[in-house]
């Protein structure tokens, strides 16, 4: 395609004889010197001038020093014009969120050489919807059918500049059927000036959780059970605190430390057993009855290079997490998560995107803190706040002891997602784009390991199953949108019988 | 590699050397951009075209020229065969202006076929003249073009333009929620919405791209009369 450039390229760039523009020289212009790019002519092209001071205009609520914090140049300094720190300083600003423009310029200091950087801003909402879930739980009958019993819904909303001082301030909610969850979120990105951030974190729940495979017994006199006579019921009320802080190492890696502290009131049944297998056994609740407290270290490191967080076309995304328990906690347990994401792109713009997480905890971590199931396959739903609304077990498409898991110790997903642009567009809806992906998952706990449940052969005693999905996700201006069908499949289908 | 030749091999190297270039992508429907005049003329084994694209710079772009900071012109011309789809030479202009406060001139610094020029312009005007024209730009060798085939010439025309390098890195301290984190894990719902307050960032602060009407190769001889 290129035959005819190539000899072209090396003659217009390796050819300082060729002959110049015959033109004529208007007076308001001079040539100076036709030079060779190796000739250093940048440098007689270089402006330099010394900064005099920074100028703020158009900042009504927020503070200047908060601004200020994101331009690294200060009075005295050697401003070179050519500096590409000048242009980040612009997109650093507007990766603040604060402000919808930010113009950089300069105007002549006091004295021949200075100069003033002046830094225009205009300033937008920073109230935000940072993400809005909603979806139905679902129960199931006697021979396996889902059974749509109630809707959820969760919300967080944020003020990201709270009074022009540059700290998030946030707030959730989920709620679900007889359940619901409150968090409140401070986060300040430049603790002091410096470049770690500081975050806090309050969480309140009033929850429950459902426990049993098939055929439960169970006696809690101290729970209302209601509608709910198929599984034994753990009620729970949750509060606590998370304090940390967080440092960006370079431009594509942070990691964030988190010290989180909460009492845990639960009410657990006094006695309860199911069918696990062929067997009656009784029900691990890993919750301890009573009052008990929850004192953890987590720590995260992150590898960030997409090129976008929603419709991501490029880059990995890439996670390792720690948590410890510290001496005190009624919980004892260590868990180690790693996650790694990579987006691939394909031509006419279409995207694949690989995925792996492998995750385990050692010690009796409390069942929230347990690896659930409904967060690995798309045919339940996730949980939300820590609630997890729905009551089925998972689907069962490989016919394996993955149906007898609901929290476990070990897990583990690969999964390929496929996208195909429907629609890309520059004014409110950037992108609408078509998804599908296929996966496999498995959730254990120990028990599958030392004592697998009974009825199962061979390959069946593996628990891995398959998830999959499919929808749209919707690039606009005021955020993404995931319109995923897997909940509706989830709900069509059925265990068969399984559950009887 | 050898069987690619020295040609090809030094086509590589001066890519390589000219960043603008390697990023640059021809347009997929040449043909259907606007089209504008041009002049093709002949400079010996040279085929050159000149044409105006002084409209890229209006109120905007015109206050960041006098903005004291670095502001890049780039133009990248791809010639076609008419109804053609894939290129058959290309060619670009690169032009950097930085309005000097103190001397109160702009300085320019142009790129084009035959080397880098350093120049100053006292106004406005002669900035358009020198950086948002194309005059006489060398577009590819007379002896590889049919005499018989109508081409045209589609143009690009940036203003700061930014690598794919830099924009990714923009792009994640833009997008990059601030200590965000989901109510939800994934996608297994009816429906989610997740507000990152994204700002858009665009490769380049404005463009134009053109096509030139069809013109067959200059002939010598007739440039000659």
């Amino acid at each position: 395609m290129f035959r005819i450039l190539a000899p072209f390229f090396i003659v217009l760039l390796f050819a300082p004889w060729a002959r110049s523009e015959e033109t004529k020289t208007p007076p308001e212009e001079k040539k100076t010197k036709a030079t060779s790019p190796s000739e250093g002519s940048a440098d007689r092209q270089r402006i330099r001038y010394v900064l005099e001071g920074i100028e703020l205009r158009g900042n009504v609520r927020t503070a200047g020093r908060v601004i200020l914090r994101y331009v690294k140049f200060r009075a005295g300094d050697l401003l070179d014009v050519a500096n590409p720190e000048v242009e980040l300083t612009r997109y650093r600003l507007l990766g603040t969120g604060f402000f919808s423009r930010v113009d950089l310029s300069l105007r002549k200091g006091s004295r021949r050489g200075a100069a003033v950087l002046v830094v225009e801003v205009v300033e937008r909402n920073t109230l935000i919807v940072e993400n809005l879930t909603a979806g139905v739980a679902a129960d199931e009958d006697r021979v396996g059918n889902a059974r749509p019993i109630s809707p959820f819904l969760g919300l967080q909303l944020a003020e990201t500049n709270l009074a022009g001082t540059g700290i998030t301030l946030g707030a959730g909610v989920a709620i679900a059927a007889d359940q619901y969850a409150l968090s409140t979120r401070f986060v300040d990105p430049s603790f002091v000036g410096t470049g770690w951030s500081a975050a806090a974190t309050l969480y309140y729940s009033d929850g429950r959780d459902f426990f049993g495979n098939r055929d439960v017994l169970f006696e809690a006199p101290a729970i209302p059970q209601r509608e709910v006579t198929d599984y034994a019921v753990v009620a729970y009320r949750r509060f606590g605190a998370t304090v940390g802080t967080g440092h960006d190492l370079g431009i594509a890696t942070s990691f964030t430390l988190n010290y989180h502290f909460e009492q845990i009131n639960a009410t657990v049944p006094a006695a309860a057993s199911h069918i696990r297998g062929n067997s009656r056994e009784p029900i691990l609740f890993s919750i301890q009855p009573g009052k008990s407290v929850l004192s953890e270290l987590h720590g995260t490191f992150t590898y960030d290079t997409r090129d976008a967080p929603f419709l991501t076309a490029r880059g990995t995304l890439a996670q390792a997490s720690v948590t410890l328990s510290i001496p005190g906690s009624d919980y004892a347990y260590q868990s180690i998560e790693g996650r790694w994401r990579h987006w691939f792109p394909l031509p006419r713009r279409h995207v694949l995107r690989l995925e792996g997480f492998v995750g385990a905890i050692a010690g009796d971590a409390p069942f929230f803190r347990r690896f659930y199931v409904g967060d690995f396959t798309d045919f339940l739903p996730d949980r939300l706040l820590d609630l997890a609304p729905d009551r089925r077990q998972p689907p069962n498409f490989l016919n394996t002891d993955i149906i007898e898991v609901r929290y476990g110790d070990v897990a583990a997903k690969i999964e390929a997602e496929y996208r195909i642009p429907l629609y890309v567009g520059r004014e409110s809806v950037y992108g609408v784009d078509l998804f599908g992906s296929f996966g496999f998952y498995s959730v254990a706990t120990r028990r599958e390991f030392t004592q697998p449940a009974s009825g199962y052969r061979g390959f069946q005693r593996v628990p891995i199953d398959l998830t999959g999905n499919l929808g749209l996700r919707i690039d606009t201006k005021l955020g993404g949108v995931t319109l995923a069908f897997s909940n509706l499949i989830g709900l069509i289908s059925s265990r068969n019988g399984e559950r009887k | 590699m050898k069987k690619l030749g020295a040609l090809h091999y030094f086509l590589f190297l001066v890519l390589l050397m000219w960043p603008e270039a390697l990023r640059a992508e021809p347009p997929k429907t040449p043909s259907a951009l606007p089209s504008r005049n041009a002049e093709v003329s002949l400079d010996g084994k040279h085929v050159l075209f000149g044409v105006s694209f002084r409209d890229i710079v209006d109120a905007e772009i015109s206050k960041k020229l006098a903005s004291g900071l670095p502001t890049v012109i780039v133009l990248r011309a791809w010639l076609f065969r008419d109804g053609g789809s894939d290129p058959v030479a290309m060619t670009a202009k690169t032009c950097k202006i930085v309005y000097d406060l103190w001397d109160e001139v702009y300085k320019l610094q142009i790129t084009q076929p035959g080397g880098q020029t350093d120049s100053v312009a006292v106004n406005q005007e002669g900035v358009l003249r020198q950086c948002a024209e194309a005059k006489k730009l060398r577009l590819a060798e007379r002896s590889e073009l049919d005499s018989n085939t109508r081409f045209f010439v589609a143009a690009l025309v940036e203003i700061n333009p930014l690598s794919q390098e830099t924009l990714d890195r923009i792009k994640r301290w833009v997008t990059r929620p601030n200590g965000s984190a989901p109510a939800s894990k994934g996608d297994s719902l009816f429906g989610s919405f997740v507000g990152l307050f994204v700002t858009r960032i665009n490769d380049a602060d404005r463009k134009l791209s053109f096509r030139t009407q069809s013109f067959f190769p200059p002939n010598p001889m007739a440039e000659k009369k």
